[in-house]
C-alpha cells in the first residue's frame, strides 16, 4: 500500500515548480537577442525593488514586455489545458479524450471568424468571440450529453464528436465562401499562437477564471480517482456524482474557452502531459492535477521556445512545435511505462 | 504494516501546509501575473510619442501615427511594401524586412524578421526600427503588438492601382522621399492612361486568369489582380466575392474564355506545363488551348507594387497584339529620368 | 396473480427468523418499482410489491433466473433508486432519502466487477472503502491506514496489497473488492452476483467468509445470485423472485420446493433435503437427451 501523503505530493509539486522555473530562466534567456544568466537575475533584482527605470529601453521591451508575458501566458495556457484534458479523460472514462475533444476548439474557431465577419470593429474581437463560440458548443454538447437528466459519459463524447465535425463543415464553408484578409491569421491562430498577449483589459478576468477553474476541478480531485473505476461504484462510495460531474465539464470547459480565446488550439498538450504525469507519478487525481497543470506549463514554455528559436527569425507556430516534439516524447513514455 | 505509518502528522496540519502551499503558488502567479500587464501599459507610447517633433499622419487604415521628421531605420513586414520602398530608393534606410522579400534581389540580403503573418517581434525590437510598414497581409494582432510596444507602425491597405499609386505617393511622404514618389506616380499613371488610349476602342477579352491549376484556382472580382486585368483590356471569366476562388473544370468549359493567363514563377518550366494540361481531359477541349491564345505573366502581377505596372503593359500586348502592331518602340510617355527611377522595379 | 397475491406470499416467510433474537437492520416493506422509456409510456419493467426483513449476522439471497427483477430490488436496497410505493428502512431510516456520504457509510455494494481504466495497487483500492468518512482532499490517516490492512486481512489478503489490481486472479479481486466494502465499515452489505466469474472453490470460500464476517462485524449480507446450490448451503433466507414478482421468502427449507423451483428457473431439477436439514438441488437432464 502506498497512500498519498502530503509530504510525498508537496516533493512532486516542488520538483516540477523548479523544473518550471529553470524553464521560464532559460526561456527568458532565449531568442533574439540572447542574454546572459547574470544580467537576468541583476534585472530581475532592479525590477523586484522598484528600479525598473534604470533597465535599458530595447531589454526592458524585450525581456519585460515581449518575453515574460509570452511566458506567462504560455504557462497559464498549459496548465488550463492539460488540466481540461486530464478532467475530461476522467469525465468521459476514455484516456484518449483531450480538451477539444468535445469541440470547444471548433466552437471558439467559428466564434471568430463570425465576430470577424460582423463585428470587425469591435476591441478584442478574436478572443471574445472565440470565448462566445467555445460557450456556446458547451452548452449545446451538454444538452446533447444528457441522458435521462443526467450527463452520460458516451452520450457526451457522441454529442461533442458530432458537434467537433459539424462546426469544422461550417468553418470550411465560411472559409471558402468568404472574402476577407482577416480569415488569414485564422488559420494561423487555429494552429496556437501565443505571440498574441491577451489584452491587458482582460489579463485579470482571464487568470482568475483559469485560477478558479483549476481550483474547482481540483476540489473534486478524490472524487475523479473513484469516477475512474465506475460511476455506479463511486456513488455507492459516497461520491455525489452528479454534482461533481456537472463541476468538472463545466470547470474544464471553461479552461478550455480560456485557453483557445488566448491562444488558439494548441493540440496535443492536453492529451500527451497528463499521460506522462499520469506514467511519472501515477493515476491519482490529487496528485495528476496539480502535477498536470505544472507539467503543462513546462511544456508549453519549451515548445514555445523552441517555436521561436528553431528557424528564427521566423517563428513556428506552437501548435506545430507540440505537437512535432508531443508524439515522439509519448511513445517514450508508453514504452518505458510498458517495460 | 510499517509503511501504513508514513505521516504521524494530524488532519489539520496536513490541510493546512497543503492549502497554505496552494496559497503561495496563487498569489505568485497573480502578483507576476499583474505586474507585467502594469509594465506593458507604461511603456505604451514611448520613446516617440512622448517626442513633441514628431510628424502625425493618418494610415489607411485611419489610425494616428507619429513618425520622427527623419525615417532613417524602416522594418517593412511585407514583399509589396520592400519593393516599395526600394522603388523609392529609400533603400538605405530599410533596417529589416520579411523571409518572402525577394525583390529587388537586394532586398534579400536585408536581415530578417519572419514571415508577414508570424514576424518575431523580438527581431523587430532588436532592430530600433523608427518607422514599421505593415499591409492588408498582416495579422491585425500583430500591428496591435506593436503599437502596444511603442513603435510606429504606418498600415497601406490598397485596393485598386490607382490605391496602390496613392498609397506609394503617401509612403513617400511618411519616408520623406516625396520627390521621387511623385515622379513614380506620375511615370505610372501616364503609362496606365497611354494603355486606356490605346485599348480604348477594343472590346474587353473574355480570360481566365489561372492562380493555380491543381486545384484550379482563379480570382475574385475584389482583387487587384482583376483590376490590373481591366487596366490591360480583358475581363475575368470568372466574377465571385471571394479573393481566391476555387473553379470547376466544366464551368471553364461551359464559359469558354478566349485566354487563358498563367503566373510564370520561374520562366522556364511554364511550356512544358502548358503541354502536359492540353492533353489533359478538360484543358483540351478548351478552345484557348486549341488555339494557343494563352498569356504568362510575371507573379508581379499578383503584388500591388509599382512594377505592376510593367506586367499590365506586357499583358496588354499579349491580348490586344493589333493595338501595339503600329508602334513598336516604348511608350513616349517613358521617359528616360523616370525610367531610371523604375530601374529598380525591373 | 395479483400484487397482494404475492404479497402473501412475502409475509408468509418473515416467522421465520431462524435463530431469534436479532436486531433487525433491513426492512423491504411493500417495495415497488417500475421502469418507463418515458413519462407517459407504458412501464417496461415492473417490480411488484416485495417485502422482507434482513437482520444483523444474516445472510439473505435474493434468488431468480435473469430478468426476474434482482437487480432492480438491489437498487431500491442499496437506496439508489426510491421505490414508487411502500418502503426500505436500514435501521429506520429510508436508504433512499440518506445523503450519498451517509448512505455510503452504512451500505457497501459489490459489483460483479470494477472496470479499470488505470492500474491502481490493490492497497490503495482497499482504502477508497474509506472515502466517505474523509474530508476535501481525503489523505489517509493512520487510522483509514490501519483499518484497510484489517479489511484486507479480513479477507485473507494482506499479501496482495502492494499488487496492481490488473495482475490478480479472478478470486483475488474478488477479496479485494469485499475488503474495500469492509473499509467501508458498513451495517449492511449488498453483494451483486459475487461468484459469477469465480471457480467453484474460491465461490464457496467466499460466501463461508460472508458468513463468518457478518457473524464477526454483525454485518447483514444480501446476495443477489442465480446459484441455486450455494444460496441452499448458505443462506439463512431466501427471496425468490420471477418476473419482478416476489413468490417466496423464506428459509431455504421452505423456499426450494421442486414443483416451485421447476417453475422459475424452467428447468428439470431434483431437491433432496441434506443431513444438516439444507435442501440440495440436482440438476436432472432432459428425458430426450436421456436416449443417447
Amino acid at each position: 500500500m502506498r497512500p498519498l501523503t502530503v509530504r510525498r505530493l508537496l516533493w512532486i509539486c516542488g520538483g516540477l515548480a523548479a523544473v518550471l522555473l529553470a524553464c521560464v530562466v532559460l526561456a527568458l534567456k532565449l531568442g533574439a537577442v540572447p542574454i546572459s544568466v547574470t544580467d537576468l537575475v541583476w534585472n530581475l533584482g532592479r525590477v523586484a525593488i522598484g528600479r525598473s527605470d534604470q533597465l535599458p529601453t530595447e531589454y526592458r521591451l524585450i525581456v519585460f514586455d515581449l518575453r515574460l508575458p509570452r511566458i506567462l501566458l504560455g504557462i497559464l495556457v498549459g496548465a488550463a489545458l492539460s488540466v481540461s484534458g486530464a478532467s475530461f479523460q476522467a469525465l468521459l472514462r476514455n484516456p484518449l479524450a483531450d480538451p477539444f475533444v468535445l469541440g470547444v476548439s471548433s466552437g471558439a474557431a467559428l466564434g471568430s471568424i463570425l465576430a470577424l465577419i460582423f463585428a470587425p470593429q469591435l476591441p478584442f474581437v478574436t478572443p471574445l468571440g472565440a470565448f462566445l463560440g467555445a460557450m456556446a458548443t458547451i452548452a449545446a454538447v451538454y444538452f446533447l450529453g444528457r441522458r435521462g437528466g443526467e450527463l452520460d459519459s458516451t452520450t457526451l463524447l457522441l454529442g461533442g464528436v458530432i458537434s467537433a465535425s459539424f462546426l469544422s463543415a461550417i468553418i470550411m464553408f465560411l472559409m471558402t465562401t468568404l472574402a476577407g484578409r482577416d480569415l488569414r491569421g485564422m488559420v494561423f491562430w487555429l494552429m496556437g499562437d501565443l505571440s498574441t498577449p491577451v489584452p491587458p483589459g482582460l489579463r485579470w478576468i482571464f487568470t482568475m477564471g483559469l485560477l478558479v477553474g483549476i481550483g474547482a476541478i481540483y476540489s473534486t480531485s478524490a472524487d475523479l480517482n473513484l469516477l475512474l473505476t465506475g460511476e455506479r461504484e463511486a456513488i455507492h462510495l459516497g461520491v455525489d456524482a452528479t454534482r461533481v460531474k456537472l463541476v468538472v465539464y463545466v470547470s474544464a470547459s471553461l479552461l478550455t474557452a480560456l485557453a483557445v480565446s488566448a491562444s488558439g488550439a494548441i493540440g496535443y498538450v492536453g492529451l500527451l502531459v497528463p499521460h506522462a504525469m499520469r506514467l511519472l507519478f501515477g493515476s491519482d487525481y490529487r496528485v495528476l492535477i496539480p502535477a498536470s497543470a505544472l507539467g503543462g506549463a513546462i511544456a508549453i514554455v519549451l515548445a514555445d521556445t523552441l517555436a521561436r528559436t528553431v528557424v528564427a527569425p521566423t517563428e513556428l507556430p506552437v501548435g506545430a512545435m507540440t505537437a512535432m516534439a508531443g508524439a515522439p516524447v509519448f511513445i517514450y513514455l508508453l514504452r518505458r511505462g510498458m517495460r | 504494516m510499517a509503511d501504513s505509518i508514513t505521516d504521524t502528522r494530524t488532519d489539520f496540519w496536513r490541510r493546512g501546509i497543503a492549502s497554505i502551499s496552494a496559497g503561495i503558488v496563487m498569489v505568485c502567479v497573480l502578483i507576476s501575473g499583474g505586474f507585467v500587464p502594469a509594465r506593458a501599459s507604461e511603456a505604451q507610447g514611448e520613446p516617440l510619442s512622448t517626442r513633441s517633433d514628431t510628424r502625425a499622419f493618418t494610415d489607411e487604415t485611419g489610425r494616428r501615427v507619429n513618425v520622427p521628421p527623419q525615417v532613417n531605420r524602416i522594418v517593412s513586414l511585407a514583399p509589396n511594401l520592400t519593393e516599395i520602398v526600394f522603388a523609392l530608393k529609400q533603400e538605405n534606410h530599410l533596417a529589416g524586412d520579411t523571409d518572402f522579400c525577394d525583390y529587388p534581389p537586394e532586398a534579400a540580403q536585408k536581415p530578417h524578421v519572419g514571415g508577414p503573418v508570424n514576424p518575431n517581434l523580438e527581431e523587430i525590437v532588436k532592430l530600433h526600427p523608427d518607422l514599421i510598414l505593415a499591409t492588408s497581409i498582416n495579422r491585425r494582432e500583430t500591428v496591435d503588438a506593436l503599437v502596444r510596444l511603442g513603435l510606429p507602425v504606418y498600415v497601406t491597405d490598397p485596393h485598386s492601382l490607382d490605391e496602390m499609386i496613392a498609397s506609394v505617393e503617401r509612403i513617400g511622404s511618411v519616408l520623406g522621399a516625396e520627390k521621387s514618389a511623385a515622379a513614380l506616380a506620375e511615370n505610372l499613371r501616364a503609362r496606365l492612361a497611354d494603355l486606356d488610349r490605346r485599348l480604348a476602342g477594343a472590346a474587353p477579352r473574355r480570360a481566365l486568369f489561372v492562380v493555380w491549376t491543381d486545384p484550379l484556382s482563379s480570382i475574385g472580382r475584389g482583387t487587384f489582380v482583376a483590376d490590373a486585368l481591366r487596366h490591360a483590356g480583358a475581363r475575368s471569366v470568372v466574377e465571385t466575392d471571394t479573393e481566391w476562388p476555387r473553379i470547376s473544370l466544366e464551368e471553364i468549359i461551359h464559359l469558354q474564355p478566349e485566354f487563358l493567363v498563367f503566373v510564370s514563377e520561374h520562366a522556364g518550366d511554364t511550356p512544358g506545363e502548358i503541354e502536359a494540361l492540353s492533353s489533359r481531359p478538360g484543358w483540351r477541349d478548351l478552345d484557348a488551348i486549341h488555339q494557343g491564345k494563352i498569356v504568362f505573366v510575371s507573379e508581379a502581377i499578383i503584388r500591388p507594387v509599382p512594377r505592376i505596372v510593367d506586367v499590365i503593359e506586357q499583358l496588354a500586348r499579349g491580348l490586344h497584339p493589333e493595338a501595339f502592331a503600329a508602334l513598336n518602340a516604348p511608350s513616349a510617355y517613358t521617359q528616360p529620368a523616370i525610367k531610371e527611377a523604375c530601374a529598380c522595379a525591373r | 396473480m395479483s400484487a397482494s397475491d404475492t404479497s402473501t406470499h412475502a409475509l408468509g416467510g418473515r416467522e421465520t427468523s431462524p435463530r431469534g433474537a436479532r436486531a433487525e437492520r433491513l426492512n423491504v416493506e411493500q417495495a415497488s418499482y417500475a421502469y418507463s422509456p418515458g413519462a407517459d409510456a407504458a412501464p417496461t419493467f415492473t417490480l411488484t410489491a416485495t417485502s422482507f426483513q434482513a437482520h444483523e449476522r444474516e445472510l439473505v439471497a435474493i434468488l431468480g433466473p435473469n430478468a426476474s427483477g434482482k437487480s432492480t430490488l438491489l437498487r431500491l436496497i442499496s437506496g439508489t433508486i426510491a421505490p414508487l410505493s411502500g418502503r426500505v428502512e436500514l435501521d429506520g431510516e429510508e436508504t433512499s432519502r440518506l445523503d450519498v456520504r451517509t448512505r455510503a457509510q452504512r451500505i457497501a455494494v459489490v459489483h460483479q466487477e470494477s472496470p479499470m481504466v488505470y492500474p491502481a495497487l490493490a492497497g490503495d483500492f482497499v482504502l477508497q472503502g474509506r472515502y466517505p468518512y474523509g474530508r476535501a482532499l481525503r489523505f489517509a490517516n493512520k487510522e483509514d491506514i490501519g483499518i484497510a490492512h484489517n479489511a484486507l486481512a479480513q479477507v485473507g489478503a494482506d499479501h496482495l496489497a502492494g499488487r496492481t489490481i490488473g495482475e490478480l486472479s479472478g478470486g483475488e479481486k474478488q477479496r479485494v473488492i469485499l475488503a474495500r466494502a469492509l473499509a467501508q465499515q458498513p451495517r449492511l452489505i449488498l453483494l451483486d452476483e459475487p461468484t459469477l466469474h469465480l471457480d467453484i472453490g474460491a465461490q464457496v470460500e467466499l460466501l463461508e467468509r460472508l458468513r463468518q464476517l457478518a457473524q464477526e462485524n454483525r454485518y447483514a449480507v444480501v446476495v443477489v445470485t442465480h446459484e441455486l446450490a450455494l444460496a441452499a448451503e448458505f443462506a439463512d433466507q431466501v427471496v425468490l423472485l420471477q418476473h419482478g414478482r416476489c413468490l417466496r421468502v423464506g428459509t431455504p427449507a421452505a423456499v426450494y420446493q421442486r414443483d416451485l423451483l421447476e417453475q422459475v428457473f424452467e428447468a428439470p431439477l431434483d431437491v433432496e433435503v441434506g443431513p444438516a436439514g439444507r435442501p440440495r438441488v440436482n440438476v436432472r437432464a432432459r428425458r430426450g437427451e436421456d436416449a443417447t
